[in-house]
């Protein structure tokens, strides 16, 4: 049977190490790594710690310490949810205005291109007049 | 505040899916205000867009759908960059009747207002007028119909509509109407007669779980936009109060 603290530290270096994989292989962008190694650091020290999870139950008025690294994971998750929808809006609203965008360049390219052709239309007329 | 002549102005017309009376609509409105007429594509599949274009209108193709407000606002942007003076904008399924667009330049004309919303009160089903009670208490805003689609903005309410800040409405009811009062704009409802939808069915009030949906999201936006104190004047209705 494992160690509490020896689960934790793997659990803690085996996600700083996919954390770092990912990053590597281009398939996280740079700041979200940051805030999961944060995660894998904490995991890690109240892991190898357990003094630091009765300690904080004491600081929180949490009787019960062991249900406290349970509570801040969800928060955690929480936060990290709110963010990532937070984050959803600001791109809608770029993607909604990009598409509008595009669209609106496409019409004037449209436009430029038929008064282009008009004003070849009208210097052929002339030059066959000539 | 200048006034606008309806051929400085243009005509946007937001559609999906509408091939069957789009054509009608466009041509309604070149012959009543002689003005440019621009058909927003919403995604459409059934040849929307080739309709409009044979009709003579200039067509912008969404390539993502982004519903009537977000097809509305490409228009708005579209006129804000091309120097028109202002706005009109209507529905492509033929209950607005291009006949009445000239009421919404007398009642801009006669009550200097930003923005004129024609409204057609016949028109309101009750559960509509149960709505629209509950939203004026909750917006502040003394208007008898949030969503009609018939609208006149001027110059500055196109701008103002054309920013980023109003791009992630859903609808252009109440969040782009309460957007344009707290900036102050006037806001004036004329009443106009309507048709019966010829094809398809309101997008708002399709079904009971729709229009619950519709008004749970209007009344948190409602609450998150509220600001007392700064709505009051600048709007106003006209017409007989039925």
């Amino acid at each position: 049977m494992l160690d509490a603290q020896v689960t934790a530290a793997i659990l803690g270096v085996g996600l700083a190490g996919a954390i770092f994989y990912l990053v590597r292989r281009d398939h996280l962008h740079g700041p979200f790594a940051a805030w999961w190694l944060m995660v894998a650091a904490a995991t890690l020290t109240l892991g190898m710690f357990p003094g630091v999870v009765v300690w904080l139950g004491k600081i929180t008025g949490i009787n019960y310490a062991p249900v406290l690294p349970i509570i801040i994971g969800l928060s955690m998750v929480l936060l990290r949810l709110l963010k990532l929808d937070i984050d959803r809006s600001r791109q809608e609203r770029q993607m909604r205005r990009l598409t509008q965008k595009l669209a609106i360049l496409e019409q004037e390219i449209e436009l430029l291109r038929r008064e282009r052709a008009r004003g070849a239309d009208i210097d052929g007329k002339r030059r066959g007049e000539r | 505040m200048s006034l606008l002549a309806p051929v400085d102005c243009l005509a946007v017309i937001p559609a999906r899916d509408e091939v069957a009376t789009v054509a009608d609509v466009v041509t309604g409105v070149r012959k009543t205000l002689g003005c440019r007429v621009l058909v927003v594509d919403d995604a459409s599949t059934d040849g929307t867009a080739a309709a409009a274009r044979a009709a003579g209108a200039e067509v912008l193709m969404l390539p993502i759908g982004l519903g009537a407000w977000g097809a509305s606002q490409a228009g708005i942007r579209f006129a804000a960059r091309n120097g028109y003076h202002g706005v009109v904008s209507l529905d492509a399924d033929g209950q607005h009747q291009p006949e009445s667009l000239p009421t919404l330049f007398a009642a801009h004309e006669r009550d200097r207002a930003n923005v004129v919303i024609g409204t057609c009160i016949e028109r309101l089903s009750v559960p509509k007028r149960i709505a629209w009670q509950y939203l004026r208490l909750l917006t502040g805003l003394s208007l008898r119909d949030f969503t009609s689609g018939l609208r006149l903005y001027d110059a500055q309410a196109m701008r103002m509509l054309a920013a980023p800040e109003a791009s992630l409405l859903d609808f252009q009811d109440v969040g782009v109407l309460m957007l344009l009062a707290t900036k102050g704009m006037r806001i004036v409802e004329t009443p106009t007669t309507m048709q019966a939808r010829k094809e398809g069915r309101s997008r708002v009030f399709a079904s009971w779980a729709v229009v619950a949906r519709y008004m749970f999201h209007t009344t948190i936006l409602c609450i998150s936009r509220l600001d007392l104190g700064k709505r009051t004047n600048s709007q106003k209705s006209t017409g007989a109060i039925r």
